[in-house]
C-alpha cells in the first residue's frame, strides 16, 4: 500500500508541475462549453427570439404585397425594412449593404397572379359542388414562385431553410384568406362572414412541443442541457494530450528503464496513473457541471439541470473517465514520440467526436457513419449522459453504454499490457 | 553452487532487424565484492549485457543466474537487491531530489523513517543537501549524475551496475561519484561498470572484460592484462586487441 501511495503522490506532483496540461483539463473544457453554448444558445435565440432583419421591395401594382409586408411585420419574427424604389438587381446588392439576412422582392404582378389562382380554385371547387358550371379558365396563371429571395450568404442552410419555412407559411396564409375571400366573392358574399374569419385566425392552432421520455421528468432541452454533458466528455477525452505526452515523455526520459530495475513498478505507475487521472477528470467533470448549475444562469444562458439518478450520473461519468484514460495510456504507450502521442491522440479524438455525434446528433448521419460511429467511446459515452441528461433515462437504458465502456477499457488495457510485455516492461 | 555472485552462460542477444547479435555466446563469472569493468568500442555489447542483468531486456538465449544469501536467483528474483545507474538520466526532472528519492525508495517498501535517514545520507554524501527541495531541472550536469547515482542507491544494493556513471561531468562530480563507489565497494558492494574514461577505469577496476562485435575478447584483472599484452594502459590494450577501424 506504501508503493502505491507513494506512486500516487508522484503522479499529483507531476500533474501540479505540468501547467499547460492542467491549462487543457481545465481552462479549454470551461471556455469550450462556455463558447459553444454561448454560441448554439445565440443561434437559437436568433431563430426563435430575436427579430430577423429583412429587406422588403414592394413592386406590387396590388395590395397582396402591403398584406403580406403586414403580417411578415406581425409574425414577430422578422424586422422588417421596406424600399420601394430599389431594383430587382439591386435587391441582391443592397440586401448585404444593409446587413439584412434577407432581401424580399415583391414583383408588380404578384396580386394579380395571386388572385388569379385564387379566382381558378374558387372556381374549380364551385364547379365541383354543381353551383355554376363547368367551364373553362381562360386567363393564364403563373405556376413558378412570384416571390424571390436573396440570403446573406453567411447563413447556413439551416437557417435559410428556417426563414425560407417562416416566409412561406405567411405567403400561404395569404393565399388561403385570398382564396376565401374569392370563393365567398363567387356565392355574391361582400367578403368572408365574421365567424368562419375568426374561426381561421383561431390563436389556439399552435403546436405543443414536449420533449418524449420514458421517465417521469424529462428535462427540456436547450443549449446547456445538450452541450455541457457533451463537450465536457471531449475534454475529458482530450486529456489524452496530457495523459499520452506524459506516458511518452517518461518513457523516452530513462525513468522508464530504472522502473523495470525495480519489483513491481510498473504495474503500480499505470495503477497510479489511472487513479489519479479518474479524479481528475471526476472533478474536472463536476467542475463544468457546476458552472452549468450555478454560473450559466448569471450570464444569461439556460441553466443545466442534473438529473434525478445521480448515482448513474456518477457510474456513466466514472466508467467514460476510465475509458478516456484507457485511451490515453494506450496511445501514450504506443506512440514512439511525445509528438506523435499529442498529434495522433488529438486526432484521434476530434475524430472519435465527429462519428460519436458530439458535434451533430448521429441521427443526421448516413447510415453507414451511424454504423461506424458506434467504434467511438464518446459515441456511447453521449448516449449515456444524453439518457441521463435529456431523457432522465433508468438504469436499464444505460446498459449499453456502460457494457461497452467495460468492454472498450479493458481491451484498452490488454493492448496496454500486451506491449509492456513485449517490452520487458513487465 | 558457484562462487560468483553473477554468472554468465551462452548468453546471447540479438535484436530483431539487427544484422548480428549484440551478445554472442559469451560466458563470464563476477565474484562477490569485485569492481568489474565492460570496455569496449561503440556497439561491443557492454550495455546491451548490463540491461540483461537488470531485467532491462530478456536474452534470446543463454542463462543468467545470481547467487546471493548463499542461494541462486533469478534476475526478477534479485531485483530487490541491486541498484542502477543507466547512462542516460533517469528520474523526474520536475520534481526535487528528495521527492524523487521518497518515491524511488517507497519502491523498495523501506519504513518511512530509514527512507528518511537513507535520502538525507545520500544528499549529504551527494553534496546535494542544500538543493534538496529544488526542482531537478535547475540543476547541471554534474549535480544531475550525482542524484541519478543516489536513486541507484536508495535500496542500498548489493550489486550496482554503472553504466558510464561519470559521463559529462566536471573534476569535482567525477571524484565525488569515484569516491561513493570506493566507499560502497569497501563495505562490500559489487560494483559493475562500463565507461568511456579509460583512465578513470583504470584506476578504479579489479578486473575488466574487453568487448567487441559482441564477444568478449579478453577478461582478467587489469595489470596482468597490461602486462601480457605489452602496452602501456586500458587505452592502448583496447585498440591492440580491437583495433583502430571505426564502429558505427
Amino acid at each position: 500500500m506504501r508503493k502505491l501511495i507513494a506512486s500516487i503522490r508522484k503522479e499529483s506532483l507531476i500533474l501540479l508541475h505540468d501547467k499547460i496540461g492542467l491549462i487543457l483539463m481545465f481552462l479549454m473544457p470551461i471556455l469550450l462549453v462556455f463558447i459553444i453554448t454561448i454560441v448554439q444558445n445565440s443561434a437559437f435565440q436568433l431563430v426563435s427570439e430575436n427579430r430577423l432583419d429583412i429587406l422588403v421591395v414592394n413592386k406590387d401594382e396590388g395590395n397582396l404585397g402591403d398584406s403580406l409586408i403586414v403580417l411578415l411585420e406581425r409574425s414577430g419574427s422578422f424586422a422588417v425594412s421596406t424600399n420601394k424604389s430599389i431594383s430587382f438587381k439591386a435587391l441582391r446588392k443592397q440586401t448585404i449593404d444593409q446587413k439584412k439576412l434577407m432581401g424580399i422582392y415583391i414583383p408588380p404582378n404578384f396580386s394579380k397572379q395571386t388572385n388569379l389562382s385564387s379566382r381558378k380554385v374558387s372556381q374549380l371547387i364551385l364547379t365541383e359542388f354543381g353551383a355554376i358550371a363547368k367551364q373553362k379558365f381562360k386567363e393564364q396563371v403563373n405556376p413558378n414562385k412570384q416571390i424571390t429571395v436573396f440570403f446573406d450568404p453567411v447563413l447556413q442552410a439551416n437557417f435559410r431553410l428556417s426563414m425560407t419555412e417562416g416566409l412561406q407559411t405567411i405567403l400561404a396564409s395569404l393565399e388561403r384568406e385570398n382564396m376565401l375571400r374569392q370563393l365567398f366573392t363567387d356565392m355574391g358574399y361582400n367578403e368572408i362572414p365574421s365567424e368562419i374569419r375568426a374561426e381561421l385566425n383561431h390563436p389556439d392552432k399552435g403546436i405543443v412541443s414536449l420533449p418524449a421520455s420514458s421517465g417521469e421528468a424529462a428535462q427540456i432541452p436547450n443549449s446547456t442541457q445538450h452541450n455541457v454533458p457533451a463537450w465536457s466528455l471531449f475534454a475529458m477525452f482530450f486529456m489524452v494530450i496530457s495523459l499520452g505526452g506524459n506516458l511518452v515523455k517518461e518513457r523516452l526520459s530513462g525513468s522508464f528503464v530504472r522502473l523495470q530495475t525495480i519489483p513491481s513498478a510498473f504495474l503500480l505507475l499505470v495503477v497510479s496513473k489511472i487513479f489519479v487521472y479518474l479524479i481528475v477528470s471526476l472533478v474536472q467533470l463536476a467542475f463544468l457541471f457546476f458552472l452549468g448549475v450555478y454560473i450559466f444562469p448569471h450570464i444569461g444562458l439556460p441553466q443545466l439541470n442534473m438529473p434525478t439518478n445521480l448515482l448513474s450520473v456518477i457510474v456513466v461519468s466514472g466508467l467514460s473517465a476510465f475509458a478516456a484514460i484507457n485511451y490515453a495510456l494506450l496511445v501514450g504507450t504506443y506512440a514512439k514520440t511525445q509528438e506523435q502521442a499529442n498529434g495522433f491522440g488529438a486526432i484521434s479524438i476530434i475524430i472519435f467526436a465527429a462519428i460519436g455525434g458530439i458535434w451533430v446528433p448521429s441521427f443526421v448521419m448516413p447510415s453507414y457513419l451511424q454504423a461506424i460511429g458506434k467504434i467511438s467511446p464518446l459515441n456511447w459515452c453521449i448516449d449515456g449522459f444524453y439518457t441521463l441528461f435529456l431523457k432522465n433515462g433508468a438504469w436499464n437504458e444505460l446498459l449499453g453504454t456502460i457494457i461497452y465502456l467495460i468492454l472498450f477499457s479493458i481491451g484498452c488495457q490488454l493492448l496496454i499490457l500486451l506491449k509492456l510485455k513485449k517490452q520487458n516492461y513487465i | 553452487m558457484s562462487s560468483a555472485v553473477i554468472q554468465i552462460k551462452d548468453l546471447v542477444k540479438h535484436y530483431p532487424k539487427a544484422e548480428r547479435p549484440s551478445v554472442d555466446n559469451i560466458d563470464l563469472e563476477i565474484q562477490p565484492g569485485e569492481k568489474f569493468g565492460f570496455f569496449g568500442p561503440n556497439g561491443a555489447g557492454k550495455t546491451s549485457i548490463i540491461n540483461m542483468l537488470c531485467n532491462i531486456c530478456q536474452p534470446n538465449a543463454g542463462t543468467i543466474s545470481y547467487y546471493l544469501n548463499n542461494k541462486q536467483q533469478t534476475v526478477r528474483q534479485i531485483l530487490p537487491s541491486i541498484g542502477y545507474v543507466p547512462q542516460d538520466f533517469a528520474f523526474y526532472p520536475e520534481l526535487t531530489p528528495v521527492q524523487n528519492l521518497r518515491y524511488f525508495g517507497s519502491l523498495y517498501n523501506f519504513p518511512k523513517k530509514d527512507l528518511a535517514l537513507k535520502i538525507d545520507e545520500l544528499l549529504t554524501i551527494l553534496g546535494l543537501d542544500h538543493v534538496r527541495n529544488k526542482k531537478i531541472n535547475t540543476f547541471s550536469g554534474g549535480m544531475k549524475r550525482r542524484i541519478n547515482l543516489g536513486i541507484g542507491l536508495i535500496n542500498d544494493p548489493q550489486i550496482l551496475f554503472l553504466d558510464e556513471p561519470t559521463v559529462g561531468v566536471d573534476v569535482q562530480s567525477k571524484l565525488v561519484i569515484i569516491s561513493l563507489l570506493d566507499q560502497l565497494n569497501q563495505k562490500g558492494t559489487t560494483i559493475i561498470y562500463t565507461s568511456h574514461h579509460l583512465k578513470e577505469a583504470e584506476d578504479f577496476c579489479d578486473r575488466i572484460a574487453l568487448l567487441d562485435n559482441g564477444k568478449i575478447i579478453t577478461v582478467g584483472a587489469l595489470v596482468p592484462l597490461i602486462t601480457e599484452n605489452k602496452v602501456a594502459n586500458l587505452e592502448e590494450l583496447l585498440i591492440k586487441l580491437t583495433g583502430k577501424t571505426l564502429r558505427d
